[in-house]
């Protein structure tokens, strides 16, 4: 169904496939058709861990076959955490982690990595900073020191800042002709307001902060072993692991005060309409949603389930109506963001200009089904089982494992919460779907945002209400 | 005053790394390969460590085979092959899998179209059922054909039309670097060729390329060769196979002159380049030394290019690329392909100035090789990735299935790590001197441009060959 394909989109693809079924056929299926075979008990992968004395939870996942291990770092605290007047500054500092530490260099750091067969990658999520690599499994303990030596001892080199400081200042003009980045903005804010979560990304101002010492101080506040969790995954024993991650992360000690909790983000917002001008656009970018919940919230789990039946694959009641049947967009899909304060749900449809209009009708309608039509066995019985599935698919990937096991932590989710998550998807029943679907799916709450041409478009957003030109 | 302590333990670090490369035992995959009696090819991998199936099923055509008036047909195909058949209608197919927990994509390349799937075990019996439904016929619908246009339609503005860059880098660069239409044209297709697709041409393309013959069946995970076989016979084994065409002469020599255009783009935001140079063929000895070139010239961060340009000279913003990119690997590719780079470059740099720079770290390898240390770290580093991207069950079927079409032998999943391996610095010199040449070249600048101005520019392309 694509052209474009990156190898590494596997693991997101299966982030991203959760889902459901539709208004999709309940045609009987072919008679020759096979049944399933009998379901195979789904193994839940045995965490060892252990607390460090300076606080810092340490999980292993030892394996066999594969020879690689893959390492996770979550630190909490993330752009949520940054001071309103420099948004996503710790972006920044994330970014410099790995161009230089008190004994590499940044070209000695690439070298080494690329000598044990490494990648690395550092990123702020909203609620932490999360530190992800990789490399052959004879190279464990080289991982785990080039880990602890970027992420513990970073020096921050003037030039390297400097550097950094010009090439944000470039990309923050190249992601303006991302429409699908312009159209994130503006439904983070209409959803999250003056929330931090609203303020995700860079801006001139954050980037005029950088030097090597707002970095230095800003690393110093984030980085907290009692608040920190080490993932690590591989062909490797849990003695082994625990022993180097000891001799690598051991000595870290805070500095310092820990950052405050965010507050907590809004769970209802007033719907807006809003219109980013694109000149030249050919399609609409559409986003369709509202603020909902935080990860540990107890309608989480049913909502994962309601939300795989109205807009989380292939079967799901928008694809297979938007289009399937309708021919109005490539990949439409809706998605739950739900992050450790607070969270959004929202839909994801890009369309050609001329049905911009009668998209949004649909989203209406498919929204309003969720309350009004109670899911089919096989929607309900469906999106529980992909739900098991992807489960399995994830963990059968030792980053995609790594990185799950460390977004459920910073979401402030217990561990019981991943060993669990089969059985807990599975006791969902169709009352709990369309109490989901009459709390967070009302078309009424929802807020639409528009990037694209407005002289191709506005004619047709009449029945939807007053689009305000959105400000950045 | 850090500086002697930290080169100390730099070169400690990176020496026992060293020392330690040749312990990194090899990872062998158990591949199993069976060819039906009407010519498919099962391919096997078992693994038991979750019970869990990747599957592929390769069809031998892509892009490159697709009728001439009819371009971006074969991806246009391969979205119907989703559409139904008579006898599992639109929906069953999606119905059968998500339902059973699985997931499924299809892609459509210039020598191949993969149809993969990932699903607990229990689904593996009905997947393969679906598969082999549409493998035999299509429901040859206007209602889906006509729905599917619409979607293929979305998917190209989503990914060229509505982009800054639009793919320039991929339809732009071969249009630039081939001359046979085979290699040259837009495999994603125009609007007029896409709508004038009609109902025969799917019939026609399914009866000409899709049959067992012209495929690999690639399984991998938690089942035994034996039970794979057995269900390929079971649901295969009774679709006829049937003639097929002979497969044309798409190969083309490498270029003589080097080839430059110049475009504005309406959405983009800040200016890029790209730069193309043909690659040799599939089964060339120098197929392996190249890939091992393009980890050293642009696989990281670690690379001349990224160390020469983002640092050092500070021209550029981002660099990327590789063999067959931005579509394919070092090893997918059958036909004529090339390396790409794709770069964003500053306002402080000129194109002149950054194909110079590009032009100047070439010329060092071409001129001294690469020393042990650098040959040492890049080979660890491809085989590193060579195994990640063997990980999840659904890559391997993959990739093995790929393997099995276009090389025709899986076993080079297995082999490709000592071929890797024998790869000499002087080696690198000759592919150096040989390929990424001035005259072997071609460079497309692209300058972003007010909307309201593209329309006059649009109608008049400067190229120089």
């Amino acid at each position: 169904m694509t052209i474009m394909k990156k190898p590494k989109l596997l693991v997101l693809a299966l982030g991203l496939c959760l889902t459901g079924l539709a208004h999709a056929s309940t045609a009987p299926l072919p008679k020759d058709l096979p049944a399933y075979g009998p379901d195979k008990a789904v193994p839940v992968p045995q965490v060892a861990q252990r607390t460090l004395s300076n606080g810092l939870t340490v999980w292993v996942v030892p394996r066999d076959g594969l020879p690689k291990v893959d390492v996770t770092l979550a630190v909490l605290g993330g752009t949520a955490a940054d001071d309103p007047s420099t948004p996503a500054l710790s972006s920044v500092m994330a970014g410099l982690l790995n161009e230089g530490t008190a004994s590499l260099n940044a070209k000695q750091i690439a070298e080494s990595l690329q000598a044990m067969g490494g990648n690395y990658e550092a990123n702020a999520k909203p609620d932490a900073i999360v530190i992800s690599a990789s490399a052959l499994s004879a190279y464990t303990a080289e991982l785990l020191h080039l880990m602890a030596d970027t992420t513990l001892h970073p020096s921050f080199p003037a030039q390297e800042v400097a550097l950094h400081k010009a090439n944000s200042l470039q990309a923050l003009k190249v992601r303006e002709g991302n429409p699908s980045w312009q159209a994130q903005r503006a439904i983070d804010r209409a959803t999250f307001d003056t929330h931090p979560y609203a303020r995700n990304s860079l801006t001139e101002a954050s980037i005029a902060a950088v030097t090597p010492e707002a970095m230095r101080a800003l690393h110093a506040a984030h980085f907290r072993p009692e608040r920190s969790l080490l993932v690590i995954i591989g062909r490797m024993s849990a003695k082994d692991a625990f022993r180097i991650a000891e001799q690598q992360f051991g000595a870290w000690k805070a500095e310092g005060k820990a950052l405050a909790e965010a507050p907590q983000a809004p769970r209802e917002a007033m719907p807006q309409r809003l219109l980013v001008t694109r000149e030249g656009s050919v399609q609409t970018n559409i986003r369709y949603g509202r603020p909902s919940l935080s990860a540990s919230d107890p309608d989480f789990v049913p909502l994962n389930v309601a939300n795989t039946i109205l807009g989380g694959g292939f079967t799901s009641r928008l694809t297979q109506d938007i289009r399937e049947d309708k021919g109005y967009s490539y990949s439409p899909f809706s998605m739950l963001n739900a992050n450790r304060v607070g969270g959004s749900s929202f839909a994801r449809v890009d369309v050609r200009n001329e049905v911009t209009g009668a998209t949004l009708t649909e989203l209406n309608k498919l929204y309003e089904s969720m309350a009004s039509q109670a899911p089919s066995d096989e929607e309900l019985v469906g999106a529980k089982r992909l739900a098991a599935g992807i489960y399995l698919l994830r963990n059968q990937i030792q980053g995609s494992l790594a990185q799950t096991l460390a977004n459920y932590w910073v979401q402030g989710l217990p561990p019981t919460f991943f060993s669990n998550y089969v059985t807990e998807i599975n006791q969902v029943n169709a009352d709990q779907v369309q109490a989901m679907g009459r709390k967070y799916f009302s078309p009424k709450d929802q807020s639409i945002i528009l990037v694209g041409d407005p002289k191709a478009i506005e004619a047709q957003l009449k029945p939807f209400g007053e689009f305000k030109p959105f400000k950045p | 005053m850090h500086m002697i302590r930290l080169s100390v333990f730099t070169a400690g670090l990176l020496l026992s790394i060293a020392a330690q490369a040749a312990t990194t035992e090899p990872w062998q995959l158990p591949i199993a390969v069976k060819k039906l009696d009407n010519g498919l090819t099962v391919v096997v991998s078992e693994d038991h460590s979750s019970p869990t199936v990747g599957i592929s099923m390769v069809y031998h055509v892509g892009m490159r085979l697709e009728p001439q008036n009819r371009t971006g047909f074969a991806h246009l195909f391969e979205h119907l092959m989703f559409e139904g058949t008579p006898t599992a209608p639109k929906g069953t197919f999606e119905r059968v899998i998500q339902g059973g927990g699985g997931i499924f994509n299809g892609s459509t390349r210039a020598d191949f179209t993969n149809y993969i799937a990932s699903a607990p075990v229990a689904a593996l019996e009905p997947i393969l059922w679906v598969e082999a439904d549409r493998m035999k016929t299509l429901d040859f619908s206007e209602k889906n054909l006509a729905n599917q246009q619409n979607v293929v339609k979305e998917e190209i503005r989503v990914n060229v039309k509505n982009q800054p860059y639009g793919l320039f880098y991929w339809t732009d660069l071969d249009a630039l670097a081939f001359d046979k239409w085979a290699n040259s044209h837009d495999g994603y297709g125009s609007f007029k060729d896409l709508d004038h697709a009609n109902v025969a041409d799917v019939k026609a393309f399914h009866d000409t390329f899709y049959q067992p013959a012209n495929a690999v069946l690639g399984i991998a995970g938690d089942v035994t060769p034996e039970q794979a076989f057995t269900l390929a016979q079971k649901y295969f084994g009774g679709i006829a196979s049937r003639a097929l065409p002979a497969r044309p002469d798409v190969a083309e020599p490498l270029n003589t002159k080097g080839r430059m255009q110049q475009q504005t783009d309406p959405l983009a935001k800040a200016p890029a380049l790209a730069v193309g140079w043909k690659m040799p063929a599939r089964d060339s000895k120098d197929q392996i030394p190249m890939m091992v070139l393009s980890q050293l010239l642009v696989g990281d961060d670690a690379s001349r290019f990224f160390q020469g340009l983002v640092k050092g000279r500070e021209q550029v913003l981002s660099i990327e690329g590789g063999v067959n990119y931005p579509l394919g690997t070092d090893i997918d590719y059958a036909g004529p392909t090339q390396l790409v780079l794709f770069t964003l470059y500053k306002s402080n740099a000129t194109p002149d100035q950054v194909l110079a720079s590009i032009n100047q770290e070439i010329a060092k390898v071409a001129a001294d090789g690469v020393d042990d240390i650098t040959l040492r770290r890049i080979k660890t580093k491809l085989l590193s990735d060579w195994y990640g991207g063997l990980e999840s069950f659904l890559s391997r079927a993959d990739t093995l299935a790929k393997l099995q079409t276009m090389w025709g032998d899986a076993e080079v999943a297995n082999q490709l790590p000592g071929w890797i391996e024998a790869v000499s610095a002087d080696d690198l010199k000759r592919v150096a001197r040989t390929y990424l040449t001035d005259a072997n070249r071609s460079v497309i600048v692209r300058r972003p441009v007010a909307a309201a101005a593209a329309k006059v520019a649009a109608n008049s392309p400067n190229t120089t060959r």
